[in-house]
């Protein structure tokens, strides 16, 4: 069984894509904060990890970038979230090692989509 | 110099800042709209409003609001627009729309041939459901779909349905409380009515019948449903201050001599006092108190005239008195219908409040169109 983990600060998004994730048949793991997240990574080895951006304390770019620099994990693709949606976010979001970014309001479809696409490695 | 790319740059963060923005206010101007237009309405019209705002809100062509039913455990449509079969009875054979009252969650679909086929949405549009839970209670669910824009639902408006629907569920739950509070209220002031009327021949099924005629004459009067709720009550209980009048002079076969008179007279001011303890009936209280005063203050034990006594009063007046002269007393026979209905008429201005009078020939008029006023 596939297995995501899913780290916002925002419950209500949290929710809706455990929600979705787990109608697909997908194992999900949900977390509120960013501070422990990558003890959490290492301990379940998921298939992806999906990080909002904007979170207090770690943000999803410094968390994906710690992730990409240890190589105990470094392989596990990442799907980066944030309202922000110019270019050079996204290049910010793709070089810190992010394979996919999405951009808020998303919906729950769409999402699934993206996550089924990374675990086929398109 | 700040180069030009960094300008686009800074009007597209700007953009996506004002959208946020203007989402964050849509939600909370739509929650203070809501529990400002709903509170105080009835559920049925809170139903209606609630569906009126989904559309507008989320440019949706269709919105139905399901009430689920506790006992049949079943979901029925309270109010839609839109494509939608309002006799649709949803149970747990339907996987879309009971999911989400089952698992407690909003559910977004779209392509809904890739989760079979749904009878109720045409076009495979895209569909979302979010239940209406309350505090105590599951409410329904808020059923949209077909988007205007023929697009999904995304994050945020879902995250906007779920804030309207804990906030109508809410208000729905209250409104139903209300509601059941009031029929409490009424079948207790029912059975404290009865025992009064068991206790006199002569009265039984009186208070019903004023009960119905000063609604009737209020209804005729355009007065809001709150009042004529409050007319109601107050119709219900008018009499009840005769409980503590000495049953022989209530059931004497005679006329009252002037010293029972005084004792009769009394029971408006009885009345009031003994429900004198519920501060809710605050209005009603004070038109029982006034129910046998007359408009011209000639009868003036109580020194009001004219529009200084309650207009709970004044219609109770005309109720109380057709329904006194169109039925048997100890002492006298009743009138004929017509003889009470023209002697009301001629005590327009006198006894009675000639708008009272006028609603009452209104509403006799239209019960029966023959009789000649």
């Amino acid at each position: 069984m596939v297995k995501v983990i899913v780290i916002d600060d925002e419950p209500f998004i949290l929710m809706m894509i455990e929600d979705k994730l787990k109608q697909a048949g997908l194992r999900v793991i949900t977390m509120r904060e960013s501070k422990n997240a990558l003890s959490l990574i290492k301990k379940e080895r998921p298939d992806i990890v999906i990080l909002d951006w904007m979170m207090p304390e770690l943000s999803g770019i410094e968390l994906c970038k710690m992730l990409k620099g240890d190589p105990d994990i470094s392989d596990i693709p990442v799907i980066l979230l944030t309202a922000k949606g110019q270019d050079t976010d996204k290049q910010m979001g793709l070089q810190c090692g992010a394979t996919l970014y999405i951009t808020k309001p998303f919906s729950p479809r769409g999402l699934l989509e993206m996550v089924n696409k990374v675990i086929r490695g398109d | 110099m700040i180069p030009h790319s960094d300008d686009a740059c800074v009007t597209k963060d700007l953009e996506a800042t004002v959208r946020e923005l203007s989402d964050t206010y849509e939600e909370l101007s739509l929650l203070y709209r809501l529990s400002d237009v709903l509170s105080g309405m009835s559920v049925d019209e809170i139903a209606e409003q609630v569906v009126d705002e989904a559309i507008n809100t989320l440019a949706v062509r269709t919105a139905a609001l399901l009430f689920y039913n506790d006992d049949s455990k079943k979901l029925f449509t309270k109010s839609f627009r839109g494509w939608w079969d309002k006799g649709a009875v949803i149970d747990n054979k339907d996987r879309l729309i009971w999911s989400a009252i089952e698992e407690r969650k909003p559910i977004a679909f779209c392509k809904i041939p890739e989760v079979g086929s749904v009878d109720r949405i045409h076009d495979g549009a895209s569909m979302l459901v979010c239940p209406l839970i309350g505090k105590t209670r599951v409410i329904g669910a808020l059923v949209l779909a077909d988007r205007e824009s023929k697009d999904e639902f995304y994050s945020n408006d879902i995250k906007l349905v779920m804030a309207m629907a804990s906030q109508t569920a809410l208000i729905i739950e209250n409104a139903l409380l209300y509601r059941e509070l009031q029929e409490f209220l009424l079948s207790a002031i029912r059975s404290l009515v009865k025992a009064l009327e068991a206790s006199s021949l002569w009265t039984a099924g009186h208070t019903e019948r004023v009960t119905e005629y000063s609604i009737a004459i209020g209804a005729a009067m355009g007065l809001p449903i709150k009042q004529i709720e409050k007319l109601k009550v107050c119709s219900l209980l008018h009499d009840i201050g005769k409980i503590a009048i000495p049953k022989d002079i209530l059931d004497k076969p005679d006329l009252l001599t002037a010293a029972e008179m005084n004792e009769v007279r009394k029971h408006p001011i009885i009345g009031a006092k003994i429900l004198g303890g519920f501060k809710q009936l605050r209005d009603v209280i004070l038109g029982i108190r006034h129910h046998h005063d007359y408009w011209d203050g000639s009868n003036g034990s109580q020194k009001l005239k004219g529009e200084d006594i309650p207009l709970m009063s004044r219609i109770l007046a005309v109720a109380d008195a057709f329904d006194a002269m169109s039925s048997d007393r100890p002492y006298r026979k009743r009138m004929t219908r017509q003889e009470a209905i023209n002697d009301i008429i001629k005590l327009s201005g006198k006894q009675f409040d000639p708008r009272v009078v006028a609603a009452f020939k209104e509403w006799v008029s239209r019960q029966d169109p023959v009789s000649s006023l």
